[in-house]
């Protein structure tokens, strides 16, 4: 690893960003401008004060050009060997280095703007894990972003063959080994134009967009929505004379109609934007994805990153027979203010047959067949206490609002209070139907949710710590929860009400089945690869042995 | 390379029985919960003696009451429902007098060890130890209340014990 003379003097000469960096820096400064100019242009309304405020934020602009300038003056980097050295900064100096052994991410992302002039941003990530890029270039031509991510990643490869002595086959020097050999790519999910409308059509973000919208509405009082809502209700119910009950519930339902409506239009836009021509191909130990209408997206992510699986199937979703894969990697503490919410989850399939899911997870987990795992359910005792818990908020409020019906005089209303009342019941039920748990040779499962059921799959060796919880009520009821902890951002399988000897019995076992799948790596890692096979028709096998090298 | 080898762990024996905390983290705790309740008596009777109102002193005589007792009954059973265990491949630590909480840390999934000591612990030669893991929802496991040579004896131990490999 350089020192930081070294490193200064590898950069003397070292690469520079694209000049059109200048552009996207002037562009995202811009933005934070623009928004205190815009507020302060609608609230002053114009006049005096407006000017001032375009001619301070005009002011503002120039040493943040200069700015820019300098910044990209003296932003530099090389392939050096076994590392990528970058150097950044104008008043505070960073020099990084980052080993390519430990390179786990590389992404190449192209927002509108940059596809038309050519350019991307290529974001690099480590496994330290915080979920942000270590190395962000922003922007490099298009062709030598993907060039350097290709190096990158083949760097990665040839740096972890010299680090791992076993796999020198015939006495050559790693260093000097010739780029590995492309590996046979399986396509595990392409979706169609027609299969992201269904998407974003089942996406159930759209209740959040549809309140979203329904927000929007209240501001667009100057405009002649509610005079034109009110015509219509005119022309729909006719001039029956004044505002009668009927005719502000149809008013009512026909505006949370248009809301829902143009919520669900910009859910599928959305999908269309964001997952336009998704598709994920398992190259050897890598997993590539591409997707992106305006901006695209692509990047790799090596199979030995991932931490568990997370087959959702939403409300909307589970009656088509639909579900959604999402792949947990380690880290993923969620960023505020980066463009992208990293959540862990870097790589996911947006929507897929339910039919398809056990190919796909074979095709992260080749050793595992979903279909056929079985789920057991947890103790009976686990739906009355979900009923239970799910009783007070519901009773409280009927109460409250009984009370209220008594106090008004408006007794006749009281039968319809009755009709929340099997809600708790109906959730419970609900939930301790999805709720459960499986075992598999290697990996362990939990399923739960009430509306949505997910499944989590979490791989023996990626099993981090183990739990066992008992509340109060859980104890004299003679229950107990399993936690199994996971790298993932968020992700445990959990299994509540287990009756106590169960639980600690699976408990027990996991602590086995973890205890040698970490020895059944350690075997792994200390032993020598085989050699690769010679050249059959342009492809042959990865050389680095799949499990256990860093 | 043989198997035996290959899983050879550092010759410490795994501890025969669960291993209770040092009585004196008992104390510890006590003063920890008293100082709270203090501040909220002497607030409450701060407030008492400058407002003048005589059942105000109801205040600070309830934090007492509560504080205190709390400070009293509370660590003992807290003392007891502490255990743990180095065993041949993990570590189990109990706890909790009202949530019980069990947890089973590998000795292959163990990313580094700490020890920490709060100033009060300082005071009475006590020490915790921080075993750091990938996990999200077990990050860190903590062991408190053991005497400073124990604590770090065994932060050493652990730290030997979980080896060199990738746990994530």
């Amino acid at each position: 690893m350089p020192s930081d003379r070294d490193a200064a003097a590898l950069l003397a000469d070292g690469e520079r960003l694209h000049p059109l960096t200048l552009l996207f820096t002037a562009i995202t400064t811009g933005r934070q401008l623009v928004v205190p100019a815009l507020v302060g242009g609608f609230t002053t309304r114009g006049g005096g004060v407006a000017v001032m405020i375009f001619v301070l934020v005009g002011i503002l602009a120039v040493p943040g050009a200069i700015a820019g300038v300098l910044q990209w003056m003296a932003f530099r980097w090389r392939l050096a060997g076994d590392d990528l050295v970058l150097r950044s900064g104008v008043l505070n100096r960073q020099h990084r280095v980052i080993p390519l052994a430990r390179i786990q991410n590389v992404d190449v992302v192209q927002g509108p703007l940059q596809r038309v002039l050519g350019v991307a941003e290529l974001r690099v990530e480590t496994a330290g894990g915080t979920g942000q890029a270590e190395a962000t270039f922003r922007v490099l031509a298009a062709s030598d972003a993907r060039a350097l991510q290709t190096d990158l990643l083949a760097g990665r490869r040839s740096a972890k063959a010299a680090a791992a002595p076993a796999l020198v086959a015939d006495g050559e020097s790693a260093v000097s080994a010739p780029e590995p050999p492309r590996v046979p790519a399986e396509v595990l999910a392409k979706l169609s134009t027609r299969d992201v409308v269904v998407a974003g059509a089942t996406a159930s973000e759209v209740g959040v967009i549809a309140a979203f919208v329904g927000g929007a509405f209240q501001f667009v009082d100057d405009l002649s929505i509610s005079q034109g809502l009110v015509r219509a209700y005119h022309a729909t119910v006719g001039y029956a004379g004044g505002t009668t009950l009927v005719g502000l519930v149809l008013v009512g339902a026909g505006l949370v109609v248009t809301v829902l409506l143009v919520g669900w239009i910009i859910s599928i836009g959305g999908a269309l934007l964001r997952f336009h021509g998704f598709t994920l191909v398992r190259e050897g130990d890598e997993l590539r994805k591409r997707y992106g209408l305006l901006t695209l997206h692509e990047g790799s992510l090596p199979l030995k990153r991932v931490q568990a699986l997370r087959v959702e199937e939403s409300l909307f979703r589970r009656p088509l027979r639909l579900a959604t894969l999402i792949i947990e990697t380690a880290g993923g503490v969620p960023v505020p203010g980066q463009p992208q919410q990293s959540t862990g989850a870097e790589a996911f399939v947006p929507i897929a047959a339910r039919s398809d899911v056990g190919r796909l997870v074979r095709g992260i987990f080749p050793d595992l067949d979903f279909d056929a795992v079985t789920i057991h359910r947890v103790s009976r005792k686990h739906l009355w206490r979900t009923a239970r818990r799910y009783a007070l908020p519901v009773l409280v409020p009927l109460a409250i609002g009984a009370g209220a019906l008594w106090w008004f005089d408006l007794t006749a209303w009281l039968p319809a209070l009755l009709l929340p009342l099997p809600l708790p019941y109906l959730l419970a039920r609900w939930q301790y139907a999805h709720h459960g748990w499986g075992l598999a040779d290697g990996y362990v499962l939990g399923r739960g949710g009430i509306l949505n059921r997910v499944t989590w799959i979490v791989p023996d060796h990626k099993v981090q710590t183990l739990h066992e919880v008992a509340s109060p009520f859980q104890r004299h009821a003679g229950l107990a929860t399993v936690v199994v902890d996971t790298a993932a951002g968020g992700g445990r399988v959990m299994v509540m009400d287990l009756a106590a000897g169960d639980a600690r019995g699976l408990v027990d076992l996991l602590r086995e089945r973890v205890r040698e799948a970490a020895r059944a790596a350690r075997r792994a890692a200390r032993a020598p690869a085989p050699p690769p096979p010679a050249e059959t028709g342009g492809y042959a096998a990865d050389f680095i042995s799949g499990a256990g090298s860093a | 390379m043989s198997e035996a080898t290959l899983d050879a762990t550092p010759a410490v024996a795994p501890d025969a029985a669960p291993q209770r905390l040092d009585p004196r983290i008992v104390t510890v705790w006590r003063i920890v919960a008293l100082i709270p309740t203090a501040i909220l008596v002497f607030a409450g009777a701060g407030a008492a003696v400058m407002v003048g109102w005589t059942w105000l002193w109801a205040l600070p005589a309830l934090f007492l009451v509560i504080g205190g007792g709390r400070a009293l009954a509370l660590p003992p059973r807290q003392w007891r429902a502490w255990s743990w265990r180095v065993g041949e491949a993990d570590v189990r630590v109990e706890r909790g007098v009202f949530w019980r909480h069990s947890t089973v840390v590998l000795h292959a999934r163990i990313q580094h060890v700490d020890t920490h000591q709060g100033p009060i612990e300082r005071m009475f030669g006590l020490a915790r130890v921080l075993i750091h893991t990938a996990g999200t929802v077990g990050a860190v496991v903590e062991i408190p209340g053991l005497a400073q040579p124990t604590a770090e004896a065994l932060r050493d131990r652990l730290a030997a014990l979980s080896g060199a490999e990738d746990a994530v």
